[in-house]
């Protein structure tokens, strides 16, 4: 079986004839907060509903920030006992940003779960570990080429790209429905009747043409295994190219006081106190260049110089 | 330039006269950071230091001045502002700032200071509130919170105190800050701010008292004093709680007042000119 | 040009004195009674491209005056003994740092409020010592609106010309009164100006010892870099605590007076070749005693008066060679005895002093003076 043209059950010929199966269809949609995660699940069980099967949704949203991680179970069939999904169980994975839909990938059925991601990355504050220029971040380093071959039915487009060049960028989520909707083979119309009813009625057009873009974008990928992953995308590295910057901490012994501030606010704990009660600098390799300790000493002793290497920004 | 390339080719040194350093200051004193902050602001707007003149008054605000290397004049207890309102009226081409003190400025120079608020000379007050008399021992100022411990407050501070940025406003000051050293690019912004303004300036820097106001109030060391700042104010305009010590209550920082009012000196030229013109013809 | 009659009151001689001196910075406070000196200089002082402002007290108004100085200008304060005595503070920070400032301080009846309206002499000691420490300055006193104008402006080439405060020192009858005054042409006015530093000068100490001991001044903007204290100073301007340095920084301002009193001393002496009486008086006491010297030469007594113009530095060596054969001594003063204080320090044993005072607010009668000397004449 080839991903390439490994169908959901719910896309074979068995379930087509069927459409109301035994087994439930298990959707999970993750992102993160303000991305319209919730949408994407309530049009999922609002189509579940049209088509007289039983709906469970269950979400996490606990961390009602931007930013925060948030995701949906989305089940739907004749009979739904369980409220989430287990791990491999999973029809369909939606990803509206990319590292959140890799943590979930053991959750899809290792042998036919399709993913559905944007490739569009928000990097948390707590994956920058160091301040420091163009330092690694925890960031998740797999590009979409790695995880598109590694499962079995895998997309991954650049949906708020593509949103935003039609006029609105919140109408990502829109594009992964329209791709979501070739991958669940169902007809077009029924989703966007539901998707007119669930957004406001100024946003209809712009998400009317967003989900139709994701279809165009699914149909060319389904013909084409190649255009699973948008080449197009400048993909960043996880260390960004950057000037070659280091900094340099002078202490000027004769003017500090050893009142410590430098030392215990200096974010990075560079600085130290010698016996002499003179602040010193013990990891220069450590500064961030962030100047706390030149701007609060009060005796103008510190000094934090950038030395930077034009060359290598070239 | 790449952005993270760019980077201020602001010296201190550059503004300070090297063979007086280091200066007098106690480890820790925030004069210093406030010091530093007035010559960032002078390097920002490119103020030519032989044009910069520095007024101070007395007291461990008033030593700050000698150490920058402009136009500097120590005068005496309280009275910065009257120098600095007879320089600026005879030279309007300088840029006249007054470095002043909690004690200097609101206690002996509190008659000073309403009247050029009101008369609304281009002068930028920078008033270092310490909460104290650091000079002399630590004595209780018009500024020091309640029940603080001063050489003269043993048992605990009782009076009440003034918000020096309320006095200013009222008084007609036509530009009022405050700011703390914890904040240094947002002190010096507010300075930058306050020399640019055509008018009476009024900038309170929260400064800290170490050695003195910090040890008998057991208020920490330097670093814990300059941290505690941030707990003790608020960006915006939340204000001094009535019935509550000074400090820690929660005091606005930023600009808190900018009213576009006529400048003293450029009002009395003019004048002059047209008396002048009408004497003439 | 030539010069031209005017009936003047006193104050308002003094401000077109100080204008004619090339005073363009008045700061003060209303007070009793020299308040027609501030309003003059608000009228004049707009109209030579000079600045008058009313400050909030007469500590500030000094403050100011000293400021606009420190900028270049000449500047000026007036004021009368209560606001004098809230002026020393900064008169003494001025001679510290050796800012020329002119002061006129019109006395009224003290101490305190006293009675203002009414004349005294009771700040003679407090012109000369009225501020803290041992400090240069210098004290003239005119006798009338025509020496008012002729000292108002020596006030002004003196502070220029040593970098010292200088007080104009007269009495409320001389500021209101309404004289004849010779002004002189303009353009012959003899003015002193400061000896400035060109800003450029390699090394440049701005109290720096030079030969009359009076330091060039740098002006701001104009190159030097200074800082001004009145905290005791080296030459180069910076505080100093080394006792040699700071002996040396309060010697050189006491000697500047001292070693330049040839340009600064300005006695009038009527009568005193042969006179066996010496009346020593200032200002409007000494106008009576000008008359009753007369009123005595007429009755065959040899009285002679000694007026010191410049009051302080006192003038020792004249005063000294001007009551050598004298056997006695009178000072008629409108205060409790001030003055004589001085003149028994310079006249010693070598004649009897004795005083006349008055400090009702009256001012002493050339009658009075008269009868004095007659009694000290019969004493003998």
């Amino acid at each position: 079986m080839t991903a390439a043209n490994t169908a959901l059950p719910l896309d074979d010929a068995a379930a087509a004839a069927d459409p109301n199966p035994a087994q439930a269809r298990n959707i999970m949609i993750v992102g993160v907060g303000g991305q319209g995660v919730l949408m994407i699940s309530k049009v999922m069980a609002l189509l579940g509903q049209r088509q007289g099967l039983q709906v469970k949704q269950s979400e996490v949203h606990g961390m009602a920030k931007r930013g925060g991680i948030v995701f949906s179970h989305v089940r739907f069939g004749k009979e739904v006992w369980s409220p989430t999904i287990a791990k491999g169980d999973a029809d369909a994975l939606i990803a509206l940003e990319w590292a959140e839909g890799l943590r979930w990938l053991d959750h899809l059925k290792p042998d036919t779960g399709v993913f559905i991601a944007d490739t569009r990355r928000i990097v948390p504050p707590f994956a920058c570990r160091s301040r420091k220029h163009g330092a690694t971040t925890n960031y998740a380093r797999e590009t979409p080429a790695e995880i598109v071959g590694r499962i079995a039915d895998g997309y991954a487009l650049d949906a708020t790209s593509i949103a935003e060049e039609l006029g609105d960028v919140r109408a990502a989520n829109t594009v992964l429905l329209g791709t979501l909707s070739v991958s669940l083979g169902d007809p077009a119309a029924e989703w966007l009747a539901v998707i007119e009813e669930l957004v406001p009625k100024r946003t209809r057009e712009i998400n009317r043409k967003a989900f139709e873009a994701g279809r165009a974008w699914a149909e060319a990928a389904r013909a084409d295994p190649e255009l699973r992953f948008d080449k197009t995308i400048a993909w960043r590295p996880a260390s960004r190219p950057h000037a070659d910057v280091s900094f340099e901490v002078t202490i000027n012994p004769a003017w500090c006081k050893g009142c410590d501030i430098c030392v215990k606010l200096c974010p990075e704990r560079c600085l130290a106190m010698s016996r002499e009660q003179v602040a010193t600098v013990k990891h220069p390799e450590a500064c961030t260049g962030c100047h706390v300790c030149e701007w609060l000493c009060p005796d103008f002793a510190i000094s934090v110089k950038t030395n930077v290497r034009e060359s290598a920004t070239a | 330039m790449n952005e993270i390339a760019r980077v201020s080719d602001f010296d201190v040194k550059d503004y300070l006269r090297l063979n007086l350093m280091p200066h007098f200051m106690c480890p820790g004193c925030g004069h210093g950071i406030a010091l530093r902050s007035l010559l960032w602001a002078v390097h920002e707007l490119g103020i030519d230091r032989n044009k910069l003149a520095v007024v101070c008054g007395i007291g461990c605000s008033g030593r700050t001045g000698a150490y920058i290397d402009a136009n500097t004049f120590h005068t005496t207890h309280g009275r910065p502002l009257a120098f600095a309102t007879g320089l600026k009226l005879a030279r309007p081409d300088l840029t006249v700032v007054v470095i002043t003190g909690d004690g200097d400025c609101l206690a002996i120079g509190g008659n000073h200071l309403i009247h050029a608020c009101r008369r609304n000379l281009d002068i930028t007050c920078l008033m270092l509130n310490n909460e104290i008399y650091g000079m002399t021992g630590g004595q209780v100022s018009p500024t020091t919170s309640a029940t603080r411990v001063t050489s003269t407050t043993p048992a605990g501070n009782t009076e009440p105190t003034f918000d020096a940025c309320k006095l200013a406003d009222a008084a007609g000051a036509s530009f009022v800050g405050r700011e703390v050293t914890r904040q240094a690019p947002a002190l010096k912004n507010l300075i930058r701010a306050a020399i640019e303004h055509d008018g009476f300036s009024f900038v309170e820097v929260m400064s800290d008292c170490t050695e003195i106001y910090g040890r008998k109030n057991e208020l920490g060391e330097s670093a814990e004093m300059i941290l505690s700042q941030k707990s003790d104010m608020v960006p915006d305009g939340l204000g001094n709680a009535p019935d509550q010590p000074f400090r820690p209550n929660r005091m606005a920082t930023g600009i808190l007042a900018r009213h576009a009012r006529p400048e003293y000196g450029r009002t009395y030229r003019e004048r002059s000119a047209e008396l002048r013109a009408g004497t003439e013809g | 040009m030539s010069s031209s009659l005017h009936s003047l009151q006193g104050n308002k001689a003094c401000a077109l004195a100080a204008i004619a001196a090339g005073c363009r910075f008045f700061a003060g406070y209303p007070i009793t009674p020299s308040s027609e000196i501030a309003e003059q200089m608000s009228r004049d002082l707009p109209r030579v491209d000079g600045v008058f402002v009313q400050m909030e007290d007469e500590i500030a108004s000094l403050a100011a005056v000293i400021g606009a100085s420190l900028g270049g200008s000449k500047a000026m304060t007036a004021t009368s003994g209560p606001g004098f005595s809230l002026m020393q503070e900064n008169l003494g920070f001025a001679a510290m740092t050796e800012v020329p400032c002119v002061i006129i301080n019109v006395m009224r009846g003290g101490p305190s409020t006293g009675m203002p309206t009414k004349p005294a002499q009771g700040d003679i000691m407090q012109a000369r010592w009225g501020t803290h420490g041992d400090h240069p300055i210098i004290v003239v006193a005119p006798a009338s609106v025509q020496e008012v104008y002729a000292e108002t402006i020596r006030a002004f080439n003196l502070s220029e010309r040593f970098r010292v405060p200088v007080v104009v020192l007269y009495d409320q009858i001389i500021a209101h009164l309404i004289e004849t005054v010779e002004l002189p042409p303009k353009g012959s006015i003899h003015t002193v100006e400061r000896k400035w530093a060109s800003g450029t000068e390699e090394g440049f100490k701005p109290y720096a010892e030079t030969d009359d001991l009076v330091p060039v001044m740098a002006r701001p903007g104009d190159g030097h870099r200074l800082h001004v204290t009145g905290l005791t100073h080296t030459e180069d301007g910076f505080p100093t605590q080394k006792p040699d340095l700071a002996a040396h920084a309060l010697n050189r301002i006491l000697d500047k007076i001292e070693r330049n009193r040839a340009e600064i001393d300005k006695v009038e002496q009527i009568e005193t070749k042969d006179a066996g009486t010496v009346i020593v008086a200032v200002g409007i006491a000494a106008r009576a005693a000008r008359r009753a010297v007369q009123m005595l030469r007429s009755e065959g007594i040899r009285a002679g008066l000694v007026r010191p113009v410049t009051l302080w530095p006192f003038p020792d060596e004249a005063l000294r060679a001007a009551t050598a054969n004298a056997r006695a001594v009178l000072v008629p003063e409108m205060n409790a005895g001030q003055l004589i204080h001085e003149v028994q320090r310079v006249v010693g044993g070598s004649a009897k002093v004795a005083g006349l005072n008055r400090v009702d607010g009256e001012p002493i009668p050339p009658a009075a003076i008269a009868q004095k000397v007659r009694e000290l004449v019969a004493d003998e």
